[in-house]
């Protein structure tokens, strides 16, 4: 029983996480309607970047690895949002859907190239720290990967609700028009959007590398993935549902893994996913609708 | 009186289809300019390529004597033109007042604003008491009076309005009818879009006839050809 505990307690702490990547996904589309497939992979390049400049600097603390990820993410958003966004007609859907899944590829293909397909060592935080309460205990770095992801999420909370930005932002996604009648510049919030989120994955890939050890590309595909499935759970453009959705899949995660084993796991979060599209397509709160 | 916005062969189309084809008009400072037109004959279109919604594919708009046809729309509020869009528009997962505070977004003075909202409250009532409500859930006539005082947040010179009574009971209407006058004699000049003819020519000083695309008449109400106008503006005279 302490075992099960336990493992749905781990899974909620890396489930924040996903929550982070889950946001990523969901305010881009709750901005501009499209999907941007190269959100987990960019992320993970920038966890790799920021590893690099890091070492370059000769600063390895994880520390200093998560500041330079977070300006490498925050970069990386920007060009991906001036590539498949900007430089590509977003009239034409398939285009722009496209150039972002060519784009997850591209980031694949060139960490691959660059770490020579093998898997990099990447700084723990905390890494023999076991906190302990009678007789469950946490892991020290989830401890961390939580304290990080809710402090980031927080910002963004801060930011979306709490500043002139923010208000011009949730303006674009709920209605463009009437935020532009308003005087904002939608190409202007879309480019923050994506610098904003870059930032957000360029911390997130910079955790996942860390709590995990190690950084390469097999971390991307499984990381899209569950990015995308928090997004859907969540509701599509919804934050709160992201949040709430990434603990779900974190947590649901290890208690599929701790009754079925590694290997099952995310077949069950797949068919969680099918789930959640017939019974409530519309995710965890799907919203009411306003009038008109 | 002089001319605040001189609209000159305006052609703007979507793809092929010429919605406006070679628009002209003027709206004078300190009046209440009235547009009327049957369904389909191009009324949002012009107010869309005002606002800079739309980009006209040909001919001039001046505004206080600056160019301001293709421009941005954020380039349009700035100078002094805001919009109450067709349909009202309002975004609906805002509360109210963070509704009228998106209007107020190129504004700086966050004191200044604040006291804006206040008197906002003041001039529409029913605003006031949904201030933390969600602009969806309001009804049809509070989503059209939060339509109008958002627009009026930036503090515009001209406010064009697009089928403010679109939809909304006959006492609703009046309500509207008498803001629009009030705000006018406030020092607002007002182009309005119209289908209720009736109500619009009591409250212009002159009106403009659009049918097709094109401005067939323009006139001061009360001349003779009102009512013949009226039954153009409801029927469009292809049908008539
Ligand atoms: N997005 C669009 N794409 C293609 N054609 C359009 C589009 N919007 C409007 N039109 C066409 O342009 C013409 C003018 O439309 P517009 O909306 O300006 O008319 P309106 O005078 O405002 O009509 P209403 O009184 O019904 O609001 C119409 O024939 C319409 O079908
Ligand atoms: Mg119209």
């Amino acid at each position: 029983m302490f075992d099960f505990i336990q493992a749905v307690l781990d899974g909620i702490l890396f489930g924040t996480i996903y929550s982070l990547i889950g946001i990523g996904f969901t305010l881009v589309f709750g901005v501009m309607h499209k999907i941007n497939m190269a959100y987990a992979a960019a992320s993970i390049g920038a966890a790799y970047i920021g590893l690099v400049s890091a070492s370059a600097m000769k600063a390895a603390s994880a520390w200093v690895v998560f500041g330079c990820s977070l300006v490498a993410g925050g970069v990386l958003g920007f060009l991906v949002y001036l590539i498949c966004f900007h430089l590509i007609p977003l009239r034409n859907e398939n285009a722009t859907l496209m150039s972002t899944v060519g784009m997850l590829l591209l980031a694949d293909e060139l960490i691959s190239h660059a770490t020579t397909g093998a898997p990099q060592n990447y700084p723990a935080t905390l890494e023999d720290v076991m906190f302990r309460f009678g007789e469950m205990s946490m892991r020290g770095d989830l401890v961390v990967v939580f304290g990080v992801s809710v402090v980031c999420t927080a910002a963004l909370l801060l930011l979306l609700y709490r500043t002139r930005l923010g208000l011009a932002t949730r303006a674009v996604a709920q209605q463009p028009i009437a935020a532009q009648l308003c005087g904002m510049r939608v190409a202007q919030v879309n480019t923050l959007t994506f610098v904003i989120t870059g930032v957000l994955g360029g911390i997130a890939g910079a955790l996942i590398c860390s709590a995990v050890g190690s950084l390469s590309i097999l971390l991307t595909g499984p990381l899209t993935v569950k990015g995308l499935i928090v997004t859907v759970i969540g509701g599509l453009g919804s934050v709160p549902g992201a949040i709430v959705a990434g603990l779900l899949v974190g947590g649901l995660e290890n208690v599929f893994q701790h009754f079925r084993g590694v290997t099952e796991r995310d077949m069950y979060v797949m068919l969680l996913l099918f789930a959640f599209l017939i019974f409530r397509p519309g995710g965890i709160f799907a919203k009411g609708q306003g009038r008109d | 009186m002089s001319a605040l916005l001189e609209v000159k062969d305006v052609v703007t189309a979507y793809g092929k289809i010429e919605a406006l084809k070679g628009v002209s008009l003027e709206v004078q400072q300190g009046s209440i300019t009235c547009l009327l037109g049957p369904n389909g004959a191009g009324k949002t279109t012009l107010m869309m390529s005002t606002a800079g919604i739309l980009r006209p594919r040909s001919g001039s708009i001046q505004f206080a004597g600056a160019e301001i046809a293709g421009a941005a729309p954020h380039a349009i509020v700035a100078r002094g033109i805001a919009l109450v869009p067709e349909n009202r528009l309002v975004f609906p997962g805002m509360t109210v007042t963070e509704n009228l505070r998106a209007g107020a977004y190129q504004r700086a003075d966050k004191a200044e604003i604040e006291a804006h909202i206040e008197r906002m409250f003041a001039r529409f009532a029913p605003l006031k008491a949904r201030a933390t409500q969600l602009g969806g859930t309001l009804s049809g006539g509070e989503q059209q009076m939060l339509s109008v005082a958002r627009a009026l947040m930036s503090r515009p010179r001209l406010l064009l309005m697009d089928e403010p009574s679109l939809g909304l009971a006959p006492l609703i209407v009046d309500e509207i009818f008498r803001i629009i006058a009030e705000l006018n004699k406030d020092g607002t000049t007002i182009f309005l879009v119209e289908q209720n003819a009736h109500m619009a020519l009591k409250v212009a000083n002159h009106f403009y006839l659009i049918e097709q695309g094109k401005v067939t008449f323009s006139g001061d109400p009360g001349s003779l050809a009102e009512d013949e106008v009226i039954r153009r503006a409801y029927l469009g005279s292809a049908r008539a």
